[in-house]
């Protein structure tokens, strides 16, 4: 179960403060595919990287599972996304001077016996990636980089996944292929949480919420 | 994957700025290693100068009477010979004299004419210094003869010499050298001793300074006051000249270090620094995406300070070979006085290999604590 009580995300601008969360109330379940739409700005990315550890929030709580993700240490948050977390993000970024599969590998903790190469070349088999894996980033298209993304972060099989904005770069056929990725994760029991402008998703989605100034729009 | 295999694979990636902060190292080392071969050409060349021009130290008996010991050239009155062990035993005594050579000089008729008949003891050098002895290295049952007396007398090497009433064979006629050594006939201390019947007896002890000082820094104030400690029975006297002469060429090549060496490290860790850290903000999104893994701030920092101490062992190991070849190639049209001396150091490559990457992870520690505290939200965000 993942909890935000009253989350709260002030940045501090030069042109004074702005409240990117303002009060933000949430619970999402474990194995639920949660769609969150928002128009720029209305605080999508703040609440997936606050959720997902990356950024203690001004104000409120962040549990997973019971615990206090900004209770626990640096080492400890860093120790949590490594083993519950996958983030997805726009950009991909991916590392540009390792190849795909390097950059799968990048994620995770080593395993004894070979256990997670193996996982690693059969995420990218089943994502369509077994004949890239020699490639570097930029000789890979936009779709299979983001594919690239979904498998290192899928990789150390997490409890849940943080999508931001997982499509915004590609075209209709590989957003398509992009979310049945992310819908067969959650349909072997993984938590989804995918933040994105369009409606793709929205046809994977438990639930939709919509996030509004800082707020999510009842 | 490992922390080596990342920071191998980004060195190769981002080409420009390992070599950029490759060639600052390699630069620092070059010129480290240059500066010190010549240095070190520099105090063996010293070292060789002053054994050529002599003793600059001459301690005598306490008793002597000045007017009489410069008319003569040497003390009428003797110590015993005992004074140059208790000397050379003391503690730290080597940090202010070394070579020391006890010597018994006297005036002595051969042939009908005064010659100075000179016993020399074995040099006594500090003993982990292994430095050569100075001095004329004399056999008992021989004797090496000043030009004159070798002339007036027409003796070759080889030809017997019968002082008052034993016989010594002649090692060696030394060339005609402008002084009183002209006149002199040098054997070992003991042979001198039997024959003008004063064992155990010596008038000088002659040694060099080790201070280095210049006269304005007043060293004979400091050996006379260390002499009184150990022997109250001797007094000191310092051929000034010389002593200068030999102070000022080491002095001088000290401080030309003493101003490049900090001025060398300084602009070095600077540009390494800089080159690490516009690397640290080239690689932010990285960083932030490798926290986004899960990956602790040990990683990352090892990334940086690791990436520093490869570029620092590649940068020692070419700024050794090239540091030597400059020093050997150019350092003799630099440095004539030390020219003959230049040759590669290979103890400075060890030194190298240990001090480069050290220097390149501290010139790194301050973008590498950037790169561990930098907010990797942040920087995920603005892409």
């Amino acid at each position: 179960m993942i909890q935000l009580e009253n989350l709260v995300k002030i940045y501090q601008t030069t042109q004074g403060p702005i409240h990117s969360l303002d009060g933000v109330n949430l619970a999402v379940k474990p194995g639920e595919f949660t769609v969150v739409h928002g128009r720029s700005g209305s605080g999508k990315t703040t609440l997936l990287l606050t959720l997902g550890g990356m950024l203690r929030p001004s104000a409120g709580r962040v549990t997973v599972d019971g615990q206090d993700v900004y209770a626990a240490s640096q080492r400890e948050r860093a120790q949590f996304r490594a083993r519950k977390i996958g983030f997805v993000f726009q950009m991909y970024h991916l590392v540009p001077y390792l190849n795909v599969l390097e950059n799968v590998l990048l994620a995770g903790k080593p395993e004894p016996g070979g256990v997670r190469l193996a996982r690693a070349r059969e995420l990218l088999t089943q994502l369509g990636l077994e004949t890239r894996l020699p490639h570097k980033p930029e000789e890979l298209s936009a779709g299979e980089r983001q594919r690239t993304a979904i498998a290192r972060a899928l990789l150390p099989q997490p409890k849940l996944v943080l999508a931001d904005e997982p499509t915004g770069n590609l075209d209709p056929e590989s957003e398509a292929e992009v979310f049945r990725h992310l819908a067969e994760f959650h349909r072997q029991g993984g938590t989804v949480i995918v933040a994105t402008h369009g409606p793709a998703a929205d046809e994977f989605a438990d639930r939709i919420i919509e996030l509004h100034a800082g707020g999510i729009k009842p | 994957m490992s922390a080596l295999t990342l920071i191998f694979k980004e060195i190769v990636h981002r080409k420009l700025n390992a070599w950029l902060s490759l060639l600052a190292i390699m630069t620092v080392v070059t010129l480290g290693v240059a500066f010190f071969t010549t240095a070190e050409a520099s105090r063996r060349e010293t070292t060789r100068i002053t054994r050529d021009i002599g003793f600059n130290l001459r301690i005598i008996p306490q008793n002597t009477d000045l007017d009489t010991f410069w008319a003569a050239g040497f003390s009428d009155q003797t110590m015993g010979e005992d004074t140059l062990q208790r000397l050379t035993g003391h503690t730290n005594v080597f940090l202010s004299y070394n070579h020391l050579v006890a010597s018994l000089q006297q005036k002595f008729l051969l042939g009908g004419k005064e010659v100075i008949l000179t016993g020399l003891s074995p040099a006594i050098t500090a003993p982990a210094q292994r430095k050569q002895p100075m001095g004329y290295q004399i056999k008992s049952g021989t004797v090496l003869l000043g030009y004159q007396v070798a002339q007036r007398l027409r003796l070759k090497k080889g030809d017997p010499l019968e002082l008052n009433r034993e016989r010594f064979l002649v090692e060696r006629c030394l060339s005609e050298s402008g002084t009183d050594d002209d006149i002199r006939v040098f054997g070992l201390l003991s042979d001198v001793q039997r024959v003008l019947n004063l064992r155990g007896r010596i008038n000088e002890i002659k040694a060099i300074d080790c201070l280095c000082l210049t006269a304005d820094q007043n060293p004979l104030k400091i050996l006379r006051a260390e002499l009184a400690q150990v022997l109250p029975e001797a007094k000191v006297f310092q051929l000034r000249a010389l002593a200068d002469a030999r102070a000022r060429q080491r002095q001088m090549s000290e401080k030309y270090f003493a101003f490049l060496l900090p001025f060398l490290l300084i602009v070095g860790a600077a540009l390494v620094g800089l080159f690490a850290a516009l690397n640290v903000r080239q690689r932010r999104v990285e960083i932030g995406v490798l926290r986004a893994l899960g990956h602790g701030s040990a990683m990352i920092a090892t990334l940086v300070l690791g990436k520093a101490v490869l570029l620092g062992l590649l940068g020692a190991g070419l700024g050794y070979g090239i540091g030597s070849a400059l020093a050997c190639v150019v350092g003799p049209d630099i440095f004539p006085v030390t020219a003959q001396g230049i040759k590669a150091e290979p103890r400075l490559l060890g030194w190298a290999l240990v001090a480069a990457p050290a220097f390149a992870a501290m010139a790194s520690f301050i973008p590498a604590m950037l790169a561990v505290t930098q907010d990797p939200a942040r920087a995920l965000q603005e892409e």
